[in-house]
């Protein structure tokens, strides 16, 4: 039986392919001038080249972290470029009809398909292909309901005061070294502002795609929900096949005011590498949002791709009666790694978080939970529930849990739950008995094992979520 | 002995009891029934004084002293008792070691001698003997672990070891078997007396056939809608709740 | 002290140097040798160290322990040193040591035909060779700082050897007694069980200590081998007095079909830290760990424990209580970690912890690390307060709020007492237990 599942586990990945656009790439390496090429290339003001240049200096004292459950080799940042953009953007297109037709192709082959997701979904999509946007649909429509969502590099000119105030606010410069890294080479991202009260008419939405050889990306968010608003925001990561390792360090900040609330989704399907554990991307995350008086995070994510995957999207509850949310499927098969969870640090009263999490592995990867919940000595009445459950599928993979549990506060409540189960023969002899066949049987188990976090997605992204488990569990039988 | 005026009371931002008034004299015994999710739970909680149920109107007196001004325990040592509908489990806590405590508290509150040990042990296992558990149950840790029925008598026998002036007895006669209900009306008939009160809530009118009670009261959306003798019980038993709504509309 | 104060107070070269003047039996020098060099390889550890995260050595730092005190001032009588010890009721026999002494007169006369007891420098051919064949096997040096300085520093110790197919009823108890004394020193204790195949015994590890404050540094590592089809019923018991300063483990190796029975209790320290290491090394082995942790004013507790599933078809059942009352920190890392072959094991680890004040402190961590498919784990952490219904019902019955709380702390630790297979050790410790949850009598007369 375990033969069955190891063919079924082998499969392909469907978003690999090149797109061939001319692109202006900087040769690799890393120094002062590479950030001041690209602070100029954006016409960036001084205070963010200054901002850039600080955290370089920050991130040349810092040591690469070891501590994750991963083990990949030594990575030579003077091997990566830094600066990727299509060519064919010096002349930014005004609309869609204008894009790249190249472009547009490989969205479709993601089963993107802009004109129709954008039009039936009402999904606003900002596109970042290597480093930089390249269009932001339904952006009219967002005005008028006075919500900001552009890249980030034409915020830094439009709406200075806000990315001067709150960039870097969440995670400093000084954060991690892979933060730090991308604070001093960011080249593009999304930049969200939701006004006080206003509901955001639509789901926000960005794909990011790495398409240059040797380019790494460091793309960095802004959400900032103020007061009262509330906003769904999309995030979706391919990258093609390459037989060496790319790397990805990008850096989320949330800003959620008093009574906001932000939901933060992810579908990341970056490149896994090969059966034989070549290629992928590195995938370095720091995710973090900062929750005022009532306020609420919920952060969702899918992790399916990457061949090494490091990433903790954690929520600050700071404010009285704040909420936080992490719900995580997180699958690796062949050679992947992932180390992944949240941080739930509680600093205000009556302040409440949950975690659920699922970890599948298959293959001969391994798949780790680490999470910290902290109730700092304010957190009076703070709760939180965390459940951590782990499908094994097949007898070469791991399946790890590392749970932080940090309380100062007498009436604070934390509760810690972990299971771990695999697919059973039973259960699939019984699926077998009943007239289903293998494959679909694991991925009905699989995705009943998953129910709990899909259900937390919003629906066009559940259904894609529940496409690609299958896609990643299914394969040449049958 | 107990007088509630109009009382109000709401859990959870919920307005449960809305105006309920209710009078029993040293020696009687009033029955009160009703529809699921009626309020007589919480009419024994806010009694009792648990937290989290909050008296928003009304009074109540036992025994010619504000009840409300009291802390829980402190109505416990005054001699009012409540048996629960679910009894809770205390792990790690000996039903002994807790006995003991809730005995000693209420007698030192009397202005009697907290019995000793030895004396204290014959006491209990008398008790015991009369709810028909077996002398082991002293020893295990507080409900933990009793089926639906034991955990029933352990509440009767908590009932006779503290002598309280008013039982409110809430579905004291669910879960028990045929033997176990007439062990548990044996109990409560025991311990009748001219100066000792109960309140028994019950769905069903065979434990009355056995505990007679000497008012029948109908408890509904938060409120008593009907009161009677002890013929109300068979003609709810008989008709159910529903012709009530209807007469009183 | 004013002659200590001039030298540099580096605990760890101290220990260094103290290992290096130790005195022991000559077959033992080679892993006194092996345990410095070890040693000397470790990094102090810090707050970066992983397994040191919440635990500050710092402590050991303050005090000159670069000498070894004879056993001269001992304020206590005979009979007030077996007070602190002594379990009544229980068939027992003891090996005392005072401040790392062996003490004759308070030692037993043991002559039981089912286990041989012995100190090392007492041992005979026969049974240094069993010394010698399994001492430092199963402590693994290079992981675990401590042992590595125990065993540098090595210079005696205690075997138990359970024969073969024979049962001991008689538990066989390892007392160490520290006492103030007007220098720092350091103890170094070692204990080796060998339970051989089809043996069962019982082991009792108390340290304990006088009331005055405490001037030891208390370095204790147990290893134990289980062989096949034996069980072992193994206790340990930190009793020391609040400022003691306490680091110690024990390493177990279970062999197919063994079981192992083993129940901790910590009171807290100035700095406590055990480390509990199982080896499933043979098919069909059960381990069964429970402990409680009870830190209160400024005291620090630490118990780190990792259980190794080597082999198939072996189960493990873990439960660890804490109170934390006052300023107390207590540490709790449990981590069960499944081998590739491990196939079939079932293990499960619950961790639950109550903070009894606002300055109180919980770090815990229970970690599973798994590499093989069919098995089921599962671990559970809470941190919690008093049941509010539990709570009500008390209330409810007349028992005033303090006394209430008292009793359900307590019973949240006796709930774990009562599982214990030697009855006299259940009423040994519910005193000392029931002691803590109240300066007041009023509040504990009803525990007991
Ligand atoms: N702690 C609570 N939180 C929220 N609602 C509550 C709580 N306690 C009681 N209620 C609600 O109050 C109402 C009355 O409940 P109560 O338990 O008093 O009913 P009851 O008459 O005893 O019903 P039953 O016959 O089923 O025992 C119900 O709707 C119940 O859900
Ligand atoms: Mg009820």
């Amino acid at each position: 039986m375990t033969e069955e599942i190891n063919e079924l586990i082998k499969n392909e990945y469907e978003a690999g392919f090149v797109t061939d656009v001319e692109s202006e790439t900087l040769p690799p390496g890393l120094n002062e001038d590479v950030i001041r090429f690209i602070s100029s290339k954006k016409n960036e003001p001084e205070w963010l080249l200054e901002w850039r240049l600080k955290a370089f200096h920050v991130w040349k004292e810092m040591d690469e972290p070891t501590w994750a459950h991963v083990q990949y080799p030594e990575i030579n940042f003077q091997d990566v470029s830094y600066y990727s953009a299509p060519k064919s953007m010096d002349d930014r297109p005004k609309s869609l009809d204008e894009v790249d037709p190249e472009l547009l192709k490989t969205y479709e082959k993601l089963g993107i398909p802009l004109h129709e997701q954008a039009a039936l979904a009402g999904v606003a999509v900002d596109v970042v292909f290597d480093s930089v946007s390249v269009v932001t649909t339904f952006r009219e429509k967002l005005k008028e309901a006075g919500v900001i969502f552009m890249p980030i590099s034409e915020a830094v000119h439009e709406h200075p005061d806000l990315v001067k105030k709150y960039l870097g606010s969440v995670v400093p410069q000084k954060d991690n070294y892979y933060a730090a890294l991308n604070c001093a080479v960011f080249s593009d991202g999304s930049f969200v502002y939701i006004p006080k009260g206003v509901r955001c008419p639509m789901e926000l939405s960005t794909y990011f795609r790495i398409n240059e050889q040797s380019t790494g990306q460091f793309e960095r968010t802004l959400i900032i929900a103020e007061e009262g608003s509330h906003v769904s925001y999309l995030e979706g990561c391919t990258a093609p096949m390459r037989d060496e390792n790319q790397l990805h360090a990008a850096v989320v900040e949330l800003v959620a005011l008093d009574n906001a609330e932000i939901k933060y989704s992810t579908v990341q399907n970056w490149y896994p590498g090969d059966a034989e554990g070549k290629g992928g991307i590195y995938n370095f995350v720091t995710k973090r949002g900062v929750c005022h008086t009532n306020a609420k995070i919920s952060w969702t994510q899918v992790e399916t791709g990457s061949a090494v995957t490091w990433k903790y999207p954690s929520c600050i509850l700071k404010g009285d009666n704040s909420v936080g949310e992490f719900y995580s499927v997180a699958l690796t098969n062949n050679f992947q790694q992932a180390d992944t969870g949240t941080k739930m640090i509680h600093l205000g009263k009556n302040t409440k978080s949950t975690i659920i999490t699922k970890g599948i592995s298959a293959g001969k990867s391994q798949n780790a939970y680490r999470g910290l919940v902290r109730m700092n000595p304010g957190a009076e009445g703070a709760r939180n529930y965390t459940q951590c459950d782990s499908l094994l599928i097949g007898d070469k993979c791991g399946a790890h849990t590392f749970p932080y549990i940090e309380s100062k506060h007498p009436s604070a409540v934390i509760e810690h739950e972990a299971t771990t189960s695999k697919v059973s023969d039973d259960q699939l002899f019984l699926c077998q008995q009943r007239g289903i066949d293998v494959e679909k049987a694991v991925s009905m188990i699989v995705n009943g094992f998953c129910k709990e976090v899909f259900k937390e997605l919003p629906m066009e992204f559940a259904v894609e979520a529940g496409k690609l488990l299958e896609v990643s569990l299914e394969g040449s039988v049958g | 002995m107990l007088s509630i005026k109009n009382l109000q009371a709401k859990v959870e931002e919920k307005d449960i009891i809305k105006g309920l008034n209710l009078n029993i004299k040293p020696g009687e015994v009033h029955a009160i029934m009703g529809p699921n999710g009626a309020g007589k739970s919480t009419l024994g909680n806010v009694l009792s004084g648990r937290e989290g149920y909050e008296v928003t109107g009304g009074s109540v007196e036992f025994l010619g002293k504000d009840l409300l001004d009291f802390e829980p325990e402190e109505r416990a040592r005054e001699g009012l008792f409540l048996a629960f509908q679910y009894p809770v489990e205390i792990p790690g806590v000996s039903n002994l070691e807790f006995l003991k405590a809730s005995v000693d508290a209420v007698r030192e509150h009397r202005g009697q001698d907290p019995l000793d040990s030895v004396s204290f042990l014959k006491l209990a296992r008398e008790k015991c003997k009369a709810v028909n558990l077996d002398q082991n149950f002293l020893k295990r840790g507080v409900n933990e672990g009793f089926s639906g029925g034991e955990k029933k008598r352990n509440e009767i026998m908590q009932m006779m070891l503290l002598e309280p002036s008013l039982c409110i007895l809430d579905e004291t006669d669910s879960g028990l078997d045929i033997d176990a209900l007439q062990v548990v009306a044996d109990g409560v008939n025991s311990q009748r007396s001219v100066d000792r009160s109960f309140i028994v809530v019950t769905h069903y009118q065979r434990l009355l056939d056995y505990i007679v009670p000497d008012y029948v009261h109908v408890l509904a959306n938060g409120r008593i809608v009907k009161s009677g003798g002890k013929e109300l019980a068979l003609e709810l038993e008989e008709k159910g709740y529903s012709w009530i709504d209807e007469e009183v509309v | 002290m004013t002659e200590a104060s001039t030298q540099t107070l580096d605990y760890a070269s101290q220990a260094l140097s103290l290992a290096q003047s130790v005195e022991g039996p000559e077959w033992l020098s080679g892993l006194r040798k092996d345990g410095q060099q070890s040693f000397e390889g470790h990094a102090w550890p810090t707050r970066k160290t992983e397994h040191w995260k919440y635990t500050n050595l710092s402590a050991l730092n303050k005090q000159n322990y670069a000498q070894l005190v004879a056993n001269d001032s001992v304020a206590l009588t005979d009979s007030e040193a077996q007070q602190l010890y002594l379990i009544a009721d229980l068939d027992a026999v003891q090996l005392v040591f005072v401040n790392g002494h062996f003490s004759e007169t308070l030692s037993s006369e043991i002559d039981l035909d089912s286990v041989e007891v012995v100190r090392f420098s007492q041992a005979d051919e026969d049974q240094r060779s069993v010394i010698s064949d399994n001492l430092g096997q199963i402590t693994l040096n290079e992981e675990h700082i401590f042992s590595a300085l125990n065993a540098g520093q090595l210079d005696d110790g205690v075997l138990i050897r359970f024969l073969k197919n024979k049962k001991t009823e008689t538990a066989i108890q390892v007392v160490h007694l520290t006492t103030a004394q007007s220098q720092s020193f350091s103890v170094n204790a070692r204990l080796l069980v060998v339970s051989e195949a089809g043996s069962q015994g019982v082991v009792v590890e108390s340290f304990v200590s006088d009331d005055a404050s405490q001037t030891a540094i208390v370095n204790s590592i147990t290893e134990c081998r289980i062989d096949d089809n034996s069980k072992l019923f193994h206790y340990r018991l930190q009793l020391e007095q609040e400022d003691a300063i306490h680091i110690g483990g024990m390493h177990v190796q279970l062999n197919a079909g063994s079981q192992l029975e083993s129940f901790h209790v910590g009171l807290g320290g100035k700095v406590k830290r055990v480390d509990v290491v199982v080896n499933h090394e043979g098919s069909g082995a059960h381990c069964d760990l429970k402990g409680v942790y009870l830190p209160k004013n400024s005291q620090h507790i630490d118990y780190h424990t990792c259980i190794e599933h080597k082999v198939p078809h072996c189960t493990t059942s873990e439960v660890f209580r804490g109170i934390i009352a006052n300023q107390a920190k207590a540490v709790f890392n449990g981590r069960i970690h499944i081998h590739p072959d491990a196939q079939k094991t079932l293990a499960e680890l619950n961790n639950r912890n109550l903070l009894l004040s606002n300055k109180a402190e919980i770090n815990t961590k229970p970690e599973l690390e798994i590499y093989a498919d069919d098995v089921r784990c599962a671990h559970g952490a809470t941190i919690a307060q008093l049941d509010d219904n539990a709570m009500n019902y008390m209330l409810s019955r007349g028992i005033g709020r303090q006394e209430a709380e008292v009793m359900m702390s307590f019973g949240f630790i006796n709930e774990l007492l009562n599982g214990l297979a030697h009855h006299p050790i259940q009423e040994k410790l519910r005193p000392i237990l029931a002691d803590l949850f109240g300066k007041d009598d009023s509040l504990t007369r009803h525990l007991l």
